[in-house]
């Protein structure tokens, strides 16, 4: 009995210790840990929700294909997230404590203007490259910060395309209504839409703001409807827009071209306007039948359309592709560095120019991308296809 | 108040200062937090706790405080007298604020209170010129080293939270204190009997005004970033109360017994439960009211009664 | 002519209000109990409605009174389990309370219905009544899906103030509401008829949102706006009282609709705040004042 006791706890011993090496023999690489704070829960979770799933299909197919390449090693990459729970101050605290507890070797930024501005200032003060998937506003660059890049270019790409290409194609459009969310990226956007107009000799016979939370823009739609416009534009978050689009119709306002920012690039906007989405027209700095080809991991719009309705069977949208491309941007800087070191890796995205499923990405001297045009697209027969830059567009822009 | 209890408080002041030294900076960044909800939640008590008037408008006073500092630290006036600023227009805020509805009771008092937070924040979001609206206010940095900057930040909250604990304690052993327990028990005997609970009310509620208003500005400096809807988040106003009532309310250490509580168990709920944290928070909030509405400190005294209520409801 | 059409905008916006606002305004002034789940319940009807109508094809206004039945069933339940432990303690009390439930029912709603917005989209619009053809210098147009919805809401409300006024339990609640104990003593059971007006409460809120889904877009993140709404009303109006309601609605959706024509929508919101604050100094009792307990 003995025996046997003696002989079962050397079995087991052997099996571990044959573990053990075994294990040791393939010891991997320390993984790439990435902090990222999402907004979770709070005003912003639909946009950190599709933040987070732009970043685990990214995470999921550069594990899948081994890693990132570093030097001769490949290296897992691991993705350390918190909930800032869409508020600013929580968002900059808790890029501390990636940074100081959890020791991450890259950042990505928070949500939008607002918040990555202020969580910008944490990774400079560290050194750590943070790279931001949605912030737009130049004054987001303004600080000097060596540290920061950001994938979106500025709001007026969004912007001067359109007017261009409208007062060219169509003469008889003269008059420009614009409603604008009295917030820091919907108001700053539709103040370079009416640079942009004027700069072409439009007229803007309208331009009024909304509150925060309004549940009720027939006010400012009437007073539209009085000027009659040719080009209405509206600013807003998705919830905005649909209830403008809506109101517009319950009042009768009409107008021969319509644009709208930041809805129409989500499935839920066409969904909730339904017929009324006829010809909207929008702009965004991605979209998923633009025709991109890269040479990073999905390789293509196309394919990596493909890769997200397989994983989450519903579309993509410029903020998922957003945060896969800040992923795409960092394994590309740190292959062509051969190194995790911090410096380097800083160097390389600061020089050069990555061809991705997204475009080309390349940053100015302020560390905001300044090399593709976020394409113009409109919706009809509630689907969406892009009408400009020709490169990559599947159709032309039409008045109603 | 007695000279050794004085000595006490200081001790502990001191105590807690030399804590940074040995912790890391995401801790002393919460421990920071702690000291903030503790200032604000010993502020409420004030009102809420000695006098029993419901106050929401700790939210109000924070985000005046932090815009106002906010706005003299963007035109140059160094950061301490930014602080002082914030706190005076609190003070003369809430003195005028109070004297109008005050007057009102119960659920009116609660619901107007309720009301001009929402009005500043809206007034701010709109004054896009002088603060930034929806965009947000930055406020200077005034230094870059982050080892130093938690460690200030973290020392001007603890001050914030001692003074505002001496303040209490004040409070409670003077006639002050005596007049606002009167009126919570009777307010219309205490009128008769002479008391003039009119001015006792508004003396308490710009205390708690004050207190509050500089926890906003320090916490502005703090974050270097404020919008309207962060400064002026009900959750401000909200927090603040739960946690009094989990300490017990009226009492001294009540509202930091229960802030450190809190934030502890919201802490350990966030970091674990990141999709539904909030709903394990409202859990804790439901069973706090249900089974401890006397409070943590009291929980002795009410021990057997809170239990036996307990049993009695899962019997059913 | 811009006024014709900002008065109907204001007119239509009013109705909605008042239905937003009765099944809170009814539970505050009998219960004395802010009920802070108020948003969320809106919600959850709108949701209901919204699935029925999308995977089942029925019709919003069809799913609504099954809708409202069902959420009676939910707030009675919730009442008598759980909130009626506070009844009678102090307004802290209850509002922390409910406040807690919120935030779990919150938690829960998005978690299963995740974030996005949704709104119905009936197959067969219902377009829009172009008063221009009928009369000529009269340039207004109603939208007639938000009249139905005003129309349905202001009827909701009518038969809350019928049955207060001329049912038994109806008077039972009442009476509950002006003195609980003579009601016991004259045999009325307190406890549930306490749950029957939150339950009613509840239902309301269930009916308001089935008919917000056709006109705005729903998440759980609206919850809040609802319930800030409710709270502006019924103060405006004057708690506990329905007519009150109806007045504070509309006054609000008037002051919203010709405050934002007059300086600019992105100042309604201050204004209707500033309005209720002044209003609570100078006549807290709210436009109707609290003689109306019908």
């Amino acid at each position: 009995m003995i025996f046997k006791a003696y002989l079962r706890l050397a079995t087991v011993l052997v099996h571990s210790a044959v573990f053990v090496m075994a294990g040791g023999a393939y010891a991997e690489a320390p993984s790439i840990r990435i902090g990222a704070p999402l907004p979770l829960t709070g005003p912003l979770s639909p946009e950190g929700t599709k933040l987070k799933q732009g970043y685990d299909l990214w995470v999921q197919e550069v594990n899948a294909a081994g890693g990132i390449s570093v030097g001769t090693d490949k290296r897992r990459v691991e993705l350390v997230y918190y909930d800032y729970e869409s508020n600013t101050p929580k968002a900059v605290q808790l890029a501390e404590k990636l940074v100081n507890d959890d020791k991450v070797d890259f950042m990505f930024a928070p949500f939008g203007s607002g918040s990555t501005k202020a969580a910008s200032s944490v990774a400079e003060k560290y050194g750590i490259p943070m790279i931001a998937s949605t912030a737009s506003s130049v004054e987001v660059y303004d600080q000097g910060y060596k540290n920061l890049f950001g994938v979106f270019t500025a709001n007026d790409t969004l912007t001067e395309p359109i007017a261009e290409l409208v007062s060219k194609k169509f003469q008889n459009i003269k008059k420009v209504a614009i409603l604008a969310r009295n917030d820091l990226y919907p108001l700053a956007l539709a103040q370079d839409f009416s640079k942009s107009a004027i700069k072409r000799g439009l007229e803007v016979v309208v331009f009024e703001k909304y509150a925060i939370g309004a549940l009720d823009h027939a006010s400012a739609l009437t007073q539209m409807r009085a000027a009659r416009p040719d080009w209405i534009i509206a600013t807003g978050y998705v919830n905005d827009l649909i209830l403008i689009r809506k109101q517009m119709a319950d009042i009768s306002l009409r107008a021969p071209l319509i644009t709208m920012i930041n809805g129409p690039a989500y499935k839920e906007f066409i969904d909730a306007v339904g017929p009324l989405s006829e010809n909207v027209t929008s702009a965004a700095w991605w979209h998923p039948t633009a025709k991109y080809k890269g040479d990073d991991v999905f390789k293509s719009a196309e394919n990596y359309t493909k890769l997200f309705i397989a994983k989450y069977s519903s579309d993509p949208d410029f903020t998922t592709a957003g945060g896969s491309l800040i992923g795409v941007v960092l394994q590309m800087a740190i292959e062509k560095a051969g190194t995790v070191d911090r410096a380097k890796v800083r160097e390389v995205l600061a020089s050069s120019k990555f061809e991705t499923f997204f475009g080309p990405i390349a940053f100015s001297s302020v560390g905001q991308a300044t090399s593709y045009t976020p394409p113009i697209f409109q919706i009809r027969g509630q689907k969406s296809f892009v009408v400009h830059p020709p490169e990559i567009a599947s159709g032309e822009l039409q008045l109603k | 108040m007695k000279y050794s209890t004085l000595l006490l408080v200081i001790a502990c002041f001191l105590a807690l200062l030399l804590v940074p030294f040995g912790v890391g900076n995401y801790s002393v960044r919460l421990a920071t937090t702690v000291f903030l909800y503790a200032a604000l939640a010993l502020s409420w008590n004030l009102i809420g706790g000695f006098a029993g008037y419901p106050s929401f408008a700790t939210s109000a006073f924070f985000g005046l405080g932090a815009y106002v500092a906010g706005i003299a630290q963007h035109h140059g006036v160094p950061m301490a007298g930014a602080w002082m600023i914030g706190t005076m227009a609190c003070g003369i805020f809430s003195i005028g604020f109070g004297a109008a509805i005050l007057r009102l009771k119960g659920h009116y008092f609660a619901v107007a209170s309720l009301i001009v937070a929402e009005v500043l924040r809206e007034i701010i979001n709109t004054s896009t010129s002088l603060t930034g609206g929806g965009m947000g206010l930055n406020i200077p940095v005034f230094t870059s080293n982050p080892d130093l900057f938690g460690r200030i930040f973290y020392s001007a909250m603890l001050a914030l939270m001692f003074a505002s604990l001496l303040m209490t304690i004040w409070v409670s052993q003077s006639k002050t204190g005596f007049a606002l327990r009167c009126i919570q028990q009777n307010e219309d005997a205490a009128n008769v009997l002479g008391v003039n609970t009119t001015g006792y009310k508004i003396l308490a509620f710009a205390l708690s005004g004050c207190i509050a208003g500089t926890a906003g500005a320090i916490y502005g400096s703090w974050v270097s970033y404020i919008d309207p809807s962060d400064a002026f988040d009900i959750l401000i106003s909200v927090k603040p109360i739960i946690m009094t009532l989990l300490g017990g309310p009226g009492t001294i250490l009540g509202p930091i017994v229960g802030a450190v509580v809190f934030l502890m168990f919201e802490e350990l709920v966030w970091r674990n439960f990141m999709t539904i944290h909030k709903g394990l928070l409202g859990l804790i909030v439901v069973g706090l009211i249900l089974f401890l509405p006397t409070g943590v400190l009291q929980i002795r005294r009410s021990n057997s009664r809170a239990w036996s209520q307990m049993r009695a409801w899962i019997a059913k | 002519m811009l006024v014709p059409q900002i008065l109907a905008n204001g007119l239509l916006l009013g109705g909605l209000y008042a239905c937003i606002a009765v099944g809170f305004s009814l539970v505050w002034g009998v219960t004395n109990i802010i009920n802070m789940l108020h948003g969320s319940f809106i919600v959850v009807g709108a949701y209901a409605a919204f699935f029925a109508y999308q995977t089942l094809g029925i019709n919003p206004f069809v799913t609504l009174p099954v809708i409202a039945a069902l959420m009676f069933g939910i707030g009675y339940l919730l009442q008598r389990t759980v909130i009626r432990r506070v009844i009678g303690a102090t307004v802290l009390i209850t509002l922390t309370l409910t406040f807690g439930l919120n935030l779990i029912l919150e938690n829960a709603l998005l978690v299963a219905f995740k974030a996005d917005y949704r709104k119905l989209n009936l197959a067969h619009p219902l377009g829009v009544i172009d008063v221009r053809d009928y009369v000529d210098w009269l340039d207004v147009v109603v939208p007639v899906d938000r009249l139905v919805c005003t129309l349905v809401a202001v009827i909701l409300v009518v038969a809350v103030y019928l049955f207060l006024r001329f049912t038994n339990i109806g008077r039972a609640v009442v009476a509950v509401r002006m003195d609980g104990r003579a009601a016991a003593l004259m045999g009325v059971e307190v406890n549930h008829i306490y749950a029957i007006t939150f339950g009613i409460g509840a239902a309301i809120a269930g009916a308001t949102g089935t008919l917000l889904s056709v006109i705005f877009p729903i998440s759980p993140l609206m919850s809040s706006s609802f319930l800030g709404k409710s709270f502006v009303i019924c103060v405006l109006g004057g708690l506990g009282s329905v007519p009150g309601v109806l007045v504070g609605g509309l006054t609000l959706g008037l002051v919203e609709s010709f405050g934002a024509a007059i300086v600019g929508s992105e100042h309604s919101l201050t204004i209707s705040f500033a309005l209720l604050l002044l209003l609570m100094v100078v006549r807290p009792t709210g436009l109707m004042g609290t003689r109306a307990f019908q």
